[in-house]
């Protein structure tokens, strides 16, 4: 070991000990701490890394850089990074965790909060390295190398944005009232931040799906069958159906119903409610029930149908099919954006995000206010040009396969 | 076209797939992609007619990503199958196929149930689909090494099996990765970030680890064994990403557990 060029034993043992010496730093000193890939601290660290794989191409006869840049390494590395993120597959993860002296020592190690743990750090940063060092190697023959290289460059993109430009990532919930304009958050602390960016709601709408009725117990107020409650969905173009003992007849639906004399009439405003005017029949007993049933809300009583001694039929609430945001962004550069947000419909600007990501769940249509979720990623298009090179990379995969045949082992 | 019809045409489709497959593993290559492709036909003429009919694309209850993923795998898997030349990929993406077809014969009540505003999107059935070929494609190169290991056992390992199980591997990897980028894309656009280190993503990057370390320790002399030794372990760590995360305790935030 140790004399001739270094193979698999002695890159395991680098990165066993590596490992090592990183746990040790763990438990002696804590936590990898962000603050130090803050900008420009990522881009110094990208910067270096870019040198070194850059320069590496002309020190391609030092046995130092054969080695960095090799397979066996990348095998010991490969596998360290499957080892700890296995362990962090099987242990739960923490996005805060206690007070030191409350840890356990699964929390001492680092692995509750893996990505921030010593030796997970040194191992990425020791990934990106070989993976720069390996691109550059093959560049030289790149139209025989293609695939290769979209593969491996990707990848270092991609490690690069994720990983480095973690740190410079930010994410806010901003709370829009209708009709007004709003720039600030809380932040974790509870202190209001000013974010460069404003955005007026204009309109908060919100579409349902109809609800579905259920029967519970009177006396303890339950869904039946108590272990799994069965629901009927109410679909306007299905009239009858089945409800446990029930045959159900829908008689009438009105999706946006308020009260009026001795029934329910369509008023589609912000307080209305689904309504079902409903005949159940119990198929043992022969009883019949009829009437109309609502889920109601904060303005308009509950009406439920009462179908014995023990038990009532009752509509849940709807569920949201569809909310959509109308907004006006304005940002402190001078750009205006107008847009319509919905759930996997964001609003890119600059290197903001802006996502549909709640509403006054209490309140239904009545919501007075609009969530929004801001996520700021300088790093994002790296992300992306990383992320289509890696993904011709694997159509070059599918479509050659293992091209080359190996010479050495098994073949 | 509605899903009435759907009783008709799919049979048909079925058979087409089923006779593909059995021409191919009996290598009448020719009778092989005019019944593949006539089932594919067939499925699309339903695909579209149900698309007209409902005057949207069907991508919005669970029956109807069922018809897509019956079509692509047996797009892709005919796809597959004519470049790469093996009669295993017709059979078991038309089996596949088959699968989701049958599925959607037999139980008419998903036909209806509406999908979770998060799945209504266009990257949900590419992140499944392409995620079904590369399960279905390791899994046979996890065979291959078994077979190879026996063999190895017996001193005689077969070249021609490690030349197909490098193939098949990198076939099933480049379907993975872009399982794992689809997934990303698609997490940036509905959850706000390409990369949290949700349960499933963990697994998933396990995985993808294991594959990348079969592939990079059949490059250098490494021991046979224990290269070999990679793809059964591999393959148990895809069965815990695919089915067993709802099974560890530490994945009970997860996303993608809906329960």
């Amino acid at each position: 070991m140790w004399t001739g060029p270094w193979g698999y034993r002695e890159s395991l043992a680098v990165v066993v000990g590596l490992i090592l010496v990183a746990q040790s730093l763990q438990l002696i000193i804590g936590p990898f701490d962000n603050y130090l890939l803050y900008q420009p601290g990522n881009y110094l660290v990208a910067g270096l890394l870019l040198l070194l794989s850059v320069s590496s191409v002309f020190f391609q006869r030092l046995r130092l850089v054969r080695w960095l840049s090799g397979v066996h390494l990348a095998v010991a590395l490969i596998a360290g990074l499957l080892l700890f993120s296995l362990i962090m597959g099987l242990t739960p993860q923490f996005n805060r965790l206690p007070d030191l002296n409350d840890q356990v020592p699964i929390m001492k190690l680092g692995w509750a909060q893996m990505t921030t743990s010593r030796p997970f750090v040194m191992l990425y940063l020791l990934t990106l390295l070989s993976l720069g060092l390996v691109t550059f190697k093959r560049l030289r023959r790149f139209r025989h190398n293609t695939t290769f290289i979209f593969n491996h460059a990707g990848l270092w993109l991609m490690l690069a944005a994720a990983g480095l430009g973690a740190a410079d990532r930010q994410r806010h919930v901003m709370h829009v009232r209708e009709g007004q304009v709003e720039w600030r958050v809380f932040n974790d602390q509870q202190e209001v931040l000013e974010l460069p960016l404003a955005i007026r709601l204009n309109n908060f709408e919100l579409e349902e799906y109809p609800p579905k009725l259920a029967v519970i117990d009177r006396t303890t107020g339950h869904p039946l069958p108590p272990k799994r409650p069965v629901m009927f969905q109410i679909d306007p173009e299905k009239t009858r159906g089945r409800l446990l003992d029930w045959d159900i007849s829908l008689m009438e639906y009105i999706h946006r119903a308020v009260p009026t004399e001795g029934g329910y009439r369509e008023v589609p405003m912000p307080a209305s409610v689904p309504a079902a005017k409903i005949m159940a029949k119990n198929l043992k007993t022969a009883e019949m029930s009829q009437g109309w049933i609502t889920s109601g809300n904060s303005m308009l009583p509950v009406s439920a149908l009462s179908l014995d001694e023990t038990r009532v039929l009752v509509m849940t609430r709807p569920e949201p099919k569809r909310f959509m945001s109308d907004i006006k962004l304005f940002t402190q550069d001078g750009l205006e954006k107008e847009a319509r947000l919905e759930v996997n419909q964001p609003l890119k600007a600059g290197h903001w995000m802006i996502y549909q990501h709640s509403y006054d769940e209490q309140a239904d249509g009545m919501s007075t206010f609009s969530g929004f979720e801001l996520v700021y990623d300088p790093w994002l298009n790296i992300l992306y040009l990383g992320l289509i090179m890696a993904s011709l990379g694997s159509l070059g995969l599918i479509w050659r396969g293992r091209s080359r045949p190996s010479t050495k082992s098994g073949s | 076209m509605t899903w009435v019809e759907y009783n008709w045409l799919a049979p048909v489709a079925i058979i087409f797939w089923l006779t593909a497959s059995m021409a191919a593993f009996r290598g009448k290559t020719a009778l092989a992609d005019k019944a593949q492709v006539a089932g594919i036909i067939v499925f699309g003429i339903f695909i579209i007619g149900f698309w007209l009919t409902l005057g949207r694309p069907p991508m919005r209850t669970m029956g109807e990503t069922r018809l897509w993923y019956s079509f692509f795998l047996a797009t892709a898997g005919f796809m597959a199958y004519k470049h790469w030349g093996y009669n295993w990929l017709l059979g078991f993406s038309g089996l596949l196929a088959t699968v989701f077809a049958v599925i959607n014969l037999l139980k008419p009540e998903i036909h209806s149930i509406t999908l979770m505003p998060a799945l209504q999107s266009i990257y949900f059935i590419p992140h499944v689909i392409v995620y079904i070929l590369s399960y279905s494609i390791l899994a046979v190169a996890t065979i291959a090494a078994i077979a190879q290991l026996i063999k190895l056992r017996r001193g005689r390992p077969d070249p021609k099996l490690y030349a197909f199980m490098d193939n098949v591997v990198y076939l099933g990897f480049g379907f993975l990765m872009l399982g794992l980028l689809s997934g990303a894309v698609w997490a940036k656009e509905a959850w706000g970030h390409y990369w949290s280190w949700d349960p499933k993503e963990t697994w998933a990057f396990v995985t993808a680890a294991a594959y990348l370390l079969y592939i990079h320790l059949r490059l250098r002399d490494a021991n046979q064994k224990m290269t070999l030794l990679t793809l059964p372990l591999a393959f148990i760590l895809l069965m815990i990403t695919w089915l067993g995360i709802s099974l560890l305790p530490s994945a009970s935030g997860s996303v993608h557990v809906y329960s």
